[in-house]
């Protein structure tokens, strides 16, 4: 870019960085939801206790424990592919501990 | 005992198979020092439930494929169920739910390197069972009990209903006002009474997170197993004086899920 267009576009490029960093933000809460389960761990315990209480009968828990199911195991993709690791799967006792010993 | 080789790869279909009976899902560890069969009632299908010793520590599992297990009811009710077994007749430090091992020797390795923390947490679980009780109340209820109690509301409440049209906005917003500080002062002092009340016959208790807008406690207490009897009989009558306004959700005995709290160094294995 030539000092010509630098010049021409410099009253763009506070604004312009400025929405950078916002879509960057965006991008950033965005990733955030997508591999956060709180929320959906909060919706599942809602729905057993509409079921202990009697809000909802049994047909109606299975089709949205369905449901719930359905966005754990999105997020645990995302997470996947997001190199952020899901817990649940295949572990083991560290090995790499010096305090190991018993 | 059979030792699987550790060939196999995640994906390909042949390998699952190979892996199917290779991963152990780990439901609690026990004080034991033989080797124990607790029937064909494991995650996943019924699955045999047995033990992996070490010393005389031995840890309840059954095999599993490598999966991640989903928080369903089934699969949560099939954890439980292993672990209301076994505790009828032993002490249980239990697992979180969906703990999975690559190995039988993972297993054995998870023993060996934490025996220590194990045995002193049996050693102060002897005999310990967990009892959950959640409170809710009915909104409504109690605010009509409140309406009733409480001088000042009850006056303001019926100036406002008599004026309906000319009432100000202000008269209504201190009636609300004045309704959510008494509804939060009752809440607070039926969650005290609760407490108190059951505290006395436990050994601990600790408060979880409420759950929805109309549980005002849910809370978790650590009870000796002589005084069961007695803990049931105190919920019992704790939650008749107040039948008129709160639900009672009282389940157990538990494994002690919310009063062992060992950190396990565990790596992901894949």
């Amino acid at each position: 870019m030539g000092l010509l267009s630098s010049i021409l576009l410099a009253p763009f490029t506070g604004p312009w960085s400025g929405t950078m960093w916002t879509l960057d933000k965006v991008q950033r809460s965005v990733e955030e939801q997508l591999i956060d389960d709180t929320p959906i761990k909060e919706d599942l315990m809602n729905l057993q206790l509409a079921l202990e209480v009697g809000d909802i009968d049994d047909d109606e828990y299975v089709r949205r424990e369905a449901e719930i199911m359905q966005r754990l195991r999105e997020v645990r993709d995302w997470r996947e592919r997001l190199g952020k690791g899901n817990a649940g799967g295949p572990v083991r006792v560290a090995r790499d501990r010096e305090d190991e010993s018993e | 005992m059979t030792e699987q080789p550790l060939s196999f790869g995640a994906d390909s279909a042949d390998a699952a198979d190979a892996a199917d009976a290779a991963g152990k899902y780990v439901y609690c560890i026990i004080r034991h020092d033989r080797v124990r069969d607790f029937g064909n009632v494991g995650i996943g299908g019924g699955r045999r439930v047995y033990t992996v010793q070490h010393e005389d520590l031995a840890a309840v599992v059954s095999d599993t494929p490598i999966v991640i297990y989903d928080p369903t009811r089934e699969n949560v009710l099939a954890h439980e169920f292993v672990n209301e077994t076994v505790m009828r007749e032993f002490t249980v430090i239990p697992m979180s739910f969906g703990t999975v091992f690559r190995s039988e020797d993972d297993v054995s390795e998870l023993l060996r390197s934490t025996y220590r923390a194990f045995t002193d947490v049996l050693d102060k679980m002897q005999d310990k069972i967990e009892f959950g009780l959640k409170v809710l109340w009915d909104r409504d209820k109690v605010v009509a009990k409140i309406e009733q109690e409480n001088d000042e509301i009850r006056r303001l409440k019926d100036e406002i209903t008599r004026n309906a049209a000319s009432s100000t906005y202000f008269a209504r917003m201190q009636l609300g006002r004045l309704v959510e500080g008494a509804m939060e002062e009752a809440g607070n002092r039926y969650v005290t009474d609760i407490h108190d009340a059951l505290k006395a016959v436990a050994v601990a208790s600790r408060s979880n997170k409420v759950i929805g807008d109309r549980m005002i406690t849910n809370s978790a207490f650590l009870v000796d197993r002589s005084r069961e009897k007695e803990f049931d009989d105190a919920v019992r009558e704790i939650s008749r004086k107040y039948e008129d306004v709160l639900t009672f959700k009282y389940t157990g005995p538990w494994p002690p899920y919310n009063f062992v709290n060992i950190k396990l160094k565990l790596e992901r294995a894949n």
